[in-house]
């Protein structure tokens, strides 16, 4: 029993330690964020809360209210369709078992592994070609569809678990294969569609190297893109900075407490599940 | 053969829906229109581009003007100039980072918190997932700041007396890299010990007890019961982080953009400069095909092996 | 952030590998890439120097350190043309170098654009050729000295063919230096040759204060640097490999002195220890709370020095080998194209001339960017605001009138500040690369990008 104890405080300690060591660069940015405007803030100085309008300050240097619009409005262009399209190419492929159904499974598995960085350069000539340079969808149907590989192999994997006696006794019965995908399999996948498009809006909110690319305007980049940019432009005010990048970090960590349990089931399922 | 085999079982379910059976026949094909549009946009935006990068390394093009065909030159000056060649040794050296020490720490953490399963372990393990939530340019500007000249570890050295180690760690030759590795371990670690931890916790408890029984210390049990019983998890984990060191970019280039000197210069960071600064489009493709066999040339085999085992 | 992989298809992985393989060979067995006939930039005659009477919006696209710089000659030319607006979009320095060509590429290509590396764009055919504006405005009379650099032949080669820029602005560079820190190291004069300054930079040294501030991240090591070139002779030849002409070769004997004596400065700690980790900002910063003594930089930064030293700042010339050396500087028009896909080259064309002409216009251009306007030689020179920016100016007439003017090497080629420059001096200043090996990497590195 005592053993036990002493295994228990250990693992409170190591838990402890972990906490900090993950929130320590935030600390540090908070500390830097209330430092006073304009100055070189130094590495420990206690956050001096009367500094607290650097946050509005950077509200309005970093144009937050329009680079989260375009965020949005990016997510809006990616993630419906994103979901769409990956819930129906896997039920083609788990439930309506068509002809050659592996082979595409397999192509788009081989997406997984694909860096993006491999295909940025041939993209951007693409894009430019599309005349779609500098307008969002020069980064939403490249994400659209570098989004397929997880979205399918993750919406496959949910069909093939639900049981096959639903998908007959239905047949049976007469529905016609829309039918079978709205009212039969599209009610029970709820709770996966829910965990792919909490990841799939915050992969599209921190992309980074696509948004670097192909739009040159910050504020019709995603959020990560334009934090790059707000580095650049704001770079000699570090404490300025850090309140922005704190505000532009902000909406995810939002989106993840409300989210939590779908994003941590997608993630930890996510990648060991298939 | 084996399909007359099988008739036994199946015979019956024909019964019962032939005519069902052949229409679904009829079908299969038009199943692809639910496949359709995924296969499209996978096809125009994700092979079209893995093709093009392909052809483009072959060409000597700056992007605008005639593009030269000039073979595999460009594949060649990948490994016979050092300054491309060095960048793939530093994606290497970041899996040191990002994979060997994320992952052991990762086991360390999450065999030494298996037990714990309070409301308060529960909320302190959901904040490890934050650094895969937050954008990664946000963590490396928080980062950057850490490592500055003023900055909280060398104002935390200089307190403790150990200024002399205190030091520019981004600016710095022989720390740059590390300094850039140690912020891919921050964001894999949280995520390696969840992922660990939940594996863990669906070991069957019996072979714990039964360990125990054969009288087994906790440093044979660990081997002998933990480590196999997460090997699936383990997988993952090493994977994943070892494609993330390969295709580092967000990090590296907002933290260094590949400097000191070529300190850390890494393949993603490479392609981008090739492309869009020294408008070698080429060059930039080659590194780019070169990466993607990379990547697959390391996990294929972690995954065979983590398999056979 | 990385797709997570699923492993539970793994056995599949191996397959892939083959399916992979098979759509590369399909899709690659087209034609290729790019455009199949060069770009040509014949000008097409008919510019009009009269302003559209509709209301219009120029798009320009400068660095960030810049923008604040223009926003008084847009308001001032949007009051005089209350029709004409503008649009602003700015991007870091080195963001900028990496951008500003494929933005000019995009049909959505702003109005006029801030851009250094005027040869590579106008050999990729990006740029407006600017000799009917030229013709239409009377700019072929100004004196030729100033819009040489912008000039591109057909092979790439500045210093003749038509001219495809007008600067904001024509920059000079030296040394600011702190006041106060001057007066403690008892420095009661401006240094007269390079000894002196050396000397200068011992005693600082001795006393416990940085002597110079430079920014060794993003290349800001490559003024000491070029200074010293500069005064080390070679300049014509120096010229001549800047403008791309055909055998030209950094490897001069200029080249290598300076990079024996910037390491030298390196290892003697004249350079701050920590700096290839000081980015232009911080430089900036750090120079203005009083850490350095010197600061090799250009007289852009006058206005803004003046302001947040609150007049603490000095300026002087590089000094050269001897007391009687003519004064060398770096010198380049902040450079402004219009690209060839602008929707309004004639009012672009019209705002850069009335930069050059408006007494207005030629006053703010003194006082936000400290650079002499530039315009027909018969202007008078406005006055200058501070005592900062009048020793500025004075210090770019007197380059001026003694030839002294050479333009950055950084300017040489689109990728040689990223690909060979500031990785070099970065190596250099910390003893990891020699000299010799320094000038020779900037060579290779310039002959692999103009494919010699």
């Amino acid at each position: 029993m005592k053993a036990r104890k002493a295994e228990l405080m250990v693992g409170r300690a190591v838990l402890a330690f972990m906490v900090v060591f993950t929130l320590a660069p935030f600390v540090a940015l908070v500390s830097a964020a209330l430092q006073e405007a304009g100055s070189n803030p130094t590495g420990l100085a206690w956050p001096d809360l009367r500094n607290i309008g650097n946050f509005k300050t950077a509200f309005q240097v970093a144009h937050l209210p329009e680079l989260t619009l375009s965020s949005v409005l990016l997510v809006l262009m990616v993630v419906p369709a994103a979901l769409v399209m990956a819930s129906l190419a896997g039920y083609a492929i788990a439930v309506r078992r068509v002809p050659l159904g592996g082979i595409a499974f397999v192509v788009l598995l081989a997406g997984l592994t694909i860096p993006f960085e491999s295909l940025i350069t041939p993209l951007y000539y693409q894009m430019r070609d599309y005349g779609l340079l500098n307008t969002r969808w020069a980064i939403a149907l490249p994400l659209i569809a570098l989004f397929m590989p997880f979205g399918v192999v993750w919406m496959r994997a949910h069909f093939q678990g639900v049981p096959r006696e639903l998908t007959e006794a239905a047949e049976v019965d007469g529905a016609s294969s829309w039918r079978l995908l709205w009212s039969v399999h599209l009610p029970l996948a709820r709770p996966a569609l829910t965990s792919l498009a909490v990841l799939f809006s915050l992969w599209t909110w921190n992309q980074f190297i696509l948004a670097l690319v192909m739009v040159e305007d910050p504020l019709r980049r995603t959020m990560a893109g334009a934090l790059g940019a707000f580095r650049g432009q704001y770079g000699p005010d570090l404490v300025l900075m850090s309140a922005g990048s704190l505000l532009i970090m902000l909406p995810t960590i939002l989106v993840f407490v409300a989210f939590q349990k779908h994003f941590a089931a997608a993630l930890l399922q996510g990648s060991v599940k298939g | 053969m084996s399909r007359r085999s099988g008739t036994v079982s199946g015979s019956r379910r024909r019964d019962r829906s032939l005519s069902a059976g052949a229409r679904r026949r009829r079908r299969e094909w038009t199943g692809w229109l639910y496949l359709a549009p995924a296969m499209v946009f996978y096809g125009l935006f994700v092979l079209q581009p893995l093709g093009r990068s392909v052809q483009y390394s072959l060409y000597d093009w700056n992007g605008i003007g005639v593009a030269r065909f000039v073979g595999m030159d460009n594949y060649i000056k990948i490994f016979d100039e050092p300054d491309r060649l060095t960048t793939l040794v530093h994606a290497f050296e970041l899996m040191l980072f990002y994979t060997v020490l994320s992952v052991v720490l990762a086991l360390a953490a999450a065999t030494l918190t298996r037990r714990l399963s309070s409301g308060a372990a529960h909320a302190a393990r959901t904040v490890l997932f934050l650094p895969q939530v937050v954008p990664l340019v946000g963590a490396a500007i928080a980062w950057s700041w850490l490592y500055s000249s003023d900055g909280v570890i060398n104002e935390t050295l200089r307190g403790v007396g150990l200024g002399q180690l205190a030091r520019p760690w981004l600016g710095d030759f022989d720390t740059a890299l590390p300094a850039v590795g140690f912020v891919g371990t921050w964001v894999m670690l949280g995520f390696c010990m969840l992922l660990l931890s939940t594996g863990m916790a669906k070991i069957d408890p019996a072979l714990y007890d039964a360990a125990r029984v054969d009288g087994a210390g906790p440093v044979a049990e660990f081997f002998a019961v933990t480590l196999p019983g997460v090997r699936r998890e383990l997988t993952v984990c090493v994977t994943l982080t070892m494609i993330a060191a390969l295709a580092s970019f967000d990090v590296v280039y907002v933290m260094t953009s590949g400097g000191p000197g070529r300190a850390t210069a890494v393949p993603g960071v490479e392609i981008y400069q090739l492309a869009f600064t020294q408008a070698k489009v080429g060059a930039a493709s080659a590194m780019g095909v070169v990466l993607m066999v990379l990547v697959l040339a390391v996990i294929l085999p972690i995954q065979r092996l983590m398999r056979e085992r | 952030m990385s797709l997570p992989l699923m492993t539970g298809a793994r056995r599949r992985v191996r397959r892939l590998a083959l399916a992979g393989v098979g759509v590369t060979l399909v899709t690659s067995a087209c034609s290729a890439p790019g455009p199949g006939t060069t770009t040509s930039s014949v000008p097409s005659g008919n510019v009009s120097t009269a302003l559209p009477t509709e209301k219009t919006t120029v798009a320009l696209y400068l660095e960030s350190n810049f923008a604040g710089q223009m926003t008084p000659l847009t308001e001032a030319f949007t009051r005089k043309y209350p029709n004409i607006t503008f649009s602003v979009k700015s991007d870091e320095f080195a963001n900028l170098l990496q951008n500003a060509q494929k933005v000019m590429a995009s049909p959505e290509a702003p109005d006029i654009v801030r851009y250094p590396q005027v040869a590579a764009a106008a050999k990729n055919g990006l740029l407006t050729n600017l000799d009917p504006y030229a013709k239409a405005y009377g700019w072929d009379t100004w004196p030729s000295t100033l819009l040489d650099q912008m000039t591109v032949n057909t092979k790439g080669v500045r210093g003749s063919g038509p001219l495809y820029g007008l600067g904001i602005g024509y920059g000079s560079t030296g040394v600011y230096y702190n006041k106060t820190l001057a007066k403690r190291i008892g420095m009661t004069q401006p240094p007269k040759t390079i000894d002196e300054f050396e000397s200068l930079m011992a005693k600082a040294k001795k006393q416990g204060i940085q002597p110079i501030m430079q920014s060794g991240k993003d290349a800001g090591l490559a003024f000491p640097y070029q200074a010293l070139q500069n005064q080390f002779g070679n300049t014509d030849e120096l010229k001549k490999w800047l403008y791309n002409e055909p055998g030209a070769t950094f490897d001069l004997p200029s080249s290598l002195k300076a990079a024996e004596v910037l390491r030298k400065w390196a290892r003697a700690e004249y350079l701050p220890s920590d700096v290839n980790a000081i980015d232009y900002p911080t430089m900036m910063g750090r120079f203005a709370k009083g850490e350095g003594l010197f600061m090799f930089n250009g007289d852009w930064e006058a206005s803004n020095l003046q302001k947040n030293t609150k007049g603490n700042t000095g300026f002087f010339l590089v000094p050269g080998t001897s007391a009687s050396a003519p004064h060398y500087a770096m010198a380049a028009p902040s450079s402004f194209v219009i690209p060839k896909n602008a929707k309004h080259a004639d009012v672009a064309a019209f705002f850069l001339n009335w930069v050059h002409t408006a007494p207005e216009a030629r006053r703010l251009v003194v006082e936000t960017t400290g650079s002499s306007p530039g315009g027909p030689s018969g202007l008078a020179l406005p006055k200058a605001g501070s005592e900062l920016q009048r020793q500025t100016l004075a210090g770019a007439q007197e380059v001026a009138s003694e030839n002294g003017a050479v333009d950055f090497v950084a300017n040489a080629t689109a990728g040689i500040l990223a690909g060979a420059l500031s990785p070099g001096l970065q190596e250099l200043a910390t003893g990891r690369m020699s000299p010799r090996d320094f000038v020779d990497s900037v060579q290779e590195a310039y002959e692999s990008e103009l494919g010699r």
